[in-house]
């Protein structure tokens, strides 16, 4: 069973359709990266895929299921999202805010119990922020930040996760930290969808990589075979020199120096 | 974190205690001997509704700062409490036996104002956090015109005006009106309930919409339900007592100060800081100026200082 | 306060607006923007020289009936300039913005504040004078006086409470010309004391002062609802069913012709069967 399907999906803002028809199947356990420019529908996918949007038409499928049939809760529990933007209007404590992601599995009058206390400390274990539980949300430097939302994510005990640049505003430490993580949890199983604009972050930790133009699939295939000197070229209008990783012999990219003639 | 729990709550419960003993042991009436009894009837209800307002405004400020992500929403910001001035206000000038019905007036006012904002704020059929904000402030600079217009053309003085628009807790509860207090009261206390059992939702959802989405709530039906009982709420209380402004803003803020963000405890401690703050300010109100002044303004001054002194003490 | 006259023959001028009058043969026009003024214009005989008053100017019958240029709250410059009026009355404080506006332009204006019963008599001999109907003044002036003089001196002087508003509590004060009414009627004002003309009261006040007679000056509640007030079965008023609503609020807030009128009223009520 995949863990998410999208056939016929048709969704646009206004009157033109950015997506039209568009058919993507991503099997359990893969780790996905979605590169494209600027405007190719990367957070618009995530969107419709999560339910935050509503396609016009075609459907969704997540772990076999239609995402209409399933309730908000059960979605949480499924798929955790982390978001590019994360702004907190109150200055809630580390591990509140982690204790956030088990909503899902409380009722509405219920309190956290140990179970929950365990799977908030499992969380940010997994992302080395323990050391923060105590600490306001508003007070940890960014690159913690991002790794306590991600725990929050984690919190949900979701088979398949979500991430929207994740990596964006940090620096190669924090992303590289990041990076091990994603792949930890893709090693135990969990679906990664992985939106970046960091094209060799991607082709060194993704099983696949789908490339999006203006709401297009131009690609959806191993690293070396998308991070190609003409499928880049086509897509970004830039010229890349392809490389090689020395470590583990997937495609990276250079860019050749801008010359002004 | 925890051991600062307890001073906290001490304090706001006997600013809660105290204001309550002034506010009935004072008063312009004194304790005349022929109408003790009634003298004490009258504080007995003033400290009622005081308490009510205070504590519902509180409250629905700090639900809608914790909905709208936003520090400074507060009923006003809603435009609901302008729109239940302007209901009560209405019903005042437009007759005899409407006057005293001005409670029906303010909530139908407060009722009226939602669904306008509401209709306002509405796009695509999804209701968006920001598209309130704007709506609530738009219509709220509308109503407080309106309001005055209402005063002047139906020939009220402008004192009267004043003491719609600023607040006040010196009301006159007929036969008739005091079962509308008693049934608002009982509103109000479930009003506020209901909020507290979704203190989980609000604390999610001041950390976004999409987030919360997300992590499961239900924003659409947070945001409306919060909407629909802070209308109702807001409608009731100043019909009663006019528009009581800056309680609903500054006291969720001292509260978060005392306890932290997590809504389960700052809807009841804004309940108990709210009542014993507006009862501490009418007190003031009444016994400074023979007649009383306006509460909003005593509100503002009792208020800040308050503020000030929190926040020192934390930086 | 600037007085000044004008008996200058002025051109017939066209008005606009309906219920306008021509001009009388002395050619003098007056612009009366108070109500008690209004009154005074008409008693003295001097009616067919008003060219414009005010929605508020309704007594009598014939006031009605002319021009009017706005609210007595609020009346409009431009169409008081546009009657090329000779004469402007006006109050303070209500139309001190039009005072200064008006004595720019040069227009003859008298304000009217009668702060007391004899001011009241003093007003209506000045607007008769000014108007040169000195003698129908004095004579309107005299039977007043006789009807005034003949209310006789109370032994009694119940208190009573004025209520002017019920949302908040309001009454009026030390410096009102009700207040001025009430004591010539044998009353006394409970709320006299006050230095403010309309103060907001608390109702722990009123109930201290336990009245004996309530007038309710404000249409918003009937004689029933103030009578269940709660806490308020204790005042005497309310005990003795001693509260009056319904009453023609003109003569007690007007220094006009029908003040003695207003007195008696007043009488009447707080001393029955005197």
């Amino acid at each position: 069973m995949n863990a998410i399907e999208l056939s016929g999906l048709a969704f646009g803002y206004g009157e033109r359709l950015l997506f039209d028809g568009f058919n993507l199947e991503v099997a359990s356990g893969e780790f996905l990266g979605v590169i494209g420019p600027n405007g190719a529908g990367k957070s618009t996918l995530l969107r419709l895929v999560s339910g935050l949007l509503r396609p016009a038409s075609g459907s969704v499928r997540i772990l076999g299921q239609d995402l209409g049939a399933l309730g908000r809760r059960e979605v949480a529990r499924t798929l955790g999202v982390v978001l590019q933007e994360n702004p907190f209007a109150f200055d809630y404590s580390v591990s509140d805010v982690v204790m956030m992601g088990r909503n899902p599995y409380l009722g509405r009058f219920q309190s956290p119990g140990r179970h929950d206390r365990e799977a908030v400390n499992s969380a940010l274990e997994f992302v080395d922020a323990l050391f923060l539980r105590d600490k306001r949300i508003n007070s940890i430097s960014a690159g913690e930040r991002q790794r306590v939302v991600l725990a929050r994510a984690l919190a949900q005990e979701p088979a398949i996760l979500m991430l929207d640049e994740a990596t964006s505003h940090l620096d190669i430490a924090h992303q590289q930290l990041i990076a091990r993580i994603l792949l930890n949890l893709n090693r135990q199983g969990k679906t990664v969808v992985f939106l970046s604009h960091d094209l060799n972050l991607a082709a060194l930790y993704c099983s696949r990589i789908l490339l999006l133009d203006r709401g297009k699939a131009v690609a959806c295939d191993v690293p070396e075979r998308v991070i190609t000197i003409e499928l880049i070229r086509s897509v970004y209008g830039v010229e890349p020199i392809v490389t090689r990783h020395p470590e583990s012999g997937r495609p990276q990219i250079m860019l050749p120096t801008a010359s002004g003639g | 974190m925890q051991k600062r729990l307890l001073p906290g709550w001490v304090g706001i419960i006997l600013l809660l205690v105290a204001s309550a003993a002034l506010s009935v042991a004072v008063g312009p009436g004194g304790f005349a001997r022929t109408n003790l009894g009634a003298v004490m009837d009258l504080r007995l209800l003033r400290l009622a509704l005081g308490i009510i307002a205070g504590g519902v405004l509180a409250v629905v400020g700090a639900s809608l700062q914790g909905l709208l992500q936003n520090p400074l929403a507060d009923p006003f910001t809603m435009g609901v409490a302008s729109g239940a001035a302007l209901g009560a206000s209405l019903t005042l000038v437009l007759g005899r036996t409407a006057g005293a019905f001005a409670p029906v007036g303010g909530f139908a006012g407060a009722l009226v104002t939602m669904l306008v904002v509401y209709a306002l704020a509405r796009v695509r059929g999804r209701v968006t956090v920001t598209g309130l904000v704007l709506a609530g402030v738009i219509m709220s600079f509308l109503f407080s015109s309106l309001v005055m217009l209402v005063m002047i053309l139906g020939r009220r003085t402008l004192g009267e005006a004043v003491y719609m628009m600023m607040g006040h807790l010196g009301v006159v509860f007929t036969g008739k009106t005091v079962w509308l207090f008693g049934a608002a009261a009982v509103l109000a206390v479930a009003g506020c309930a209901w909020f507290f059992s979704m203190s989980r939702s609000l604390d999610i959802m001041s950390s976004g919409e999409e987030a919360a989405e997300t992590l499961g709530v239900d924003t659409q039906r947070v945001t409306k339900t919060v909407f629909v009982i802070s209308s109702v709420l807001v409608g009731v209380v100043v019909s009663f007592t006019g528009a009581i402004s800056f309680v609903g803003l500054v006291v969720p803020h001292l509260v978060r100060m005392l306890f932290g963000p997590a809504h389960r405890r700052v809807l009841p401690g804004s309940f108990v800081a709210g009542a014993g703050i507006l009862l501490l300010s009418d007190v003031l109100a009444r016994n400074i100026v023979p007649g009383g002044l306006p509460l909003s303004i005593v509100t503002a001054l009792v208020g800040v200082p308050f503020f000030i002194y929190l926040l020192r003490s934390r930086l | 306060m600037s007085l000044s006259r004008s008996l200058l023959p002025i051109a017939v001028l066209v008005a606009a607006g309906c219920g306008h009058r021509p001009a009388a043969a002395s050619g003098l026009r007056v612009v009366s923007l108070v109500p008690s003024v209004t009154e005074i214009i008409y008693a003295v005989g001097a009616g067919g020289v008003l060219v414009g008053n005010t929605n508020q100017c309704d007594y009598p019958e014939a006031a009605k009936g002319v021009y009017k240029v706005g609210d007595f709250m609020t009346p409009d410059l431009e169409r008081i300039v546009a009657l090329r009026p000779g004469l402007v009355f006006l109050t303070l404080p209500m139309h001190q913005q039009l005072l200064a506006k008006l004595k720019e332009m040069k227009l003859p204006v008298y304000v009217s504040r009668p702060a007391d019963i004899p001011a009241a008599f003093k007003e209506i001999d000045t607007v008769a004078r000014l108007l040169g109907r000195k003698a129908a003044g004095d004579s309107l002036v005299a039977s007043m006086r006789k009807r005034f003089d003949s209310i006789p001196a109370f032994a009694d002087t119940p208190r009573v409470y004025v209520e002017i508003s019920g949302t908040p509590l309001m009454t009026a004060g030390g410096g009102t010309f009700i207040n001025e009414l009430l004591a010539r009627a044998g009353g006394r004002n409970v709320f006299g004391s006050s230095l403010q003309e309309y103060p907001v009261v608390d109702p722990e006040a009123v109930l201290k002062a336990d009245p004996e007679v309530m007038l309710l000056l404000h249409p918003d509640m009937s004689v029933r609802d103030v009578a269940s007030r709660v806490g308020w079965g204790g005042i005497g008023a309310v005990k003795h069913g001693r509260i009056y609503d319904k009453l023609d609020e003109d003569l007690l807030f007007r220094p006009g012709p029908r003040v003695v009128d207003g007195v008696v009223l007043l009488a009447k009520l707080l001393h029955p069967g005197q």
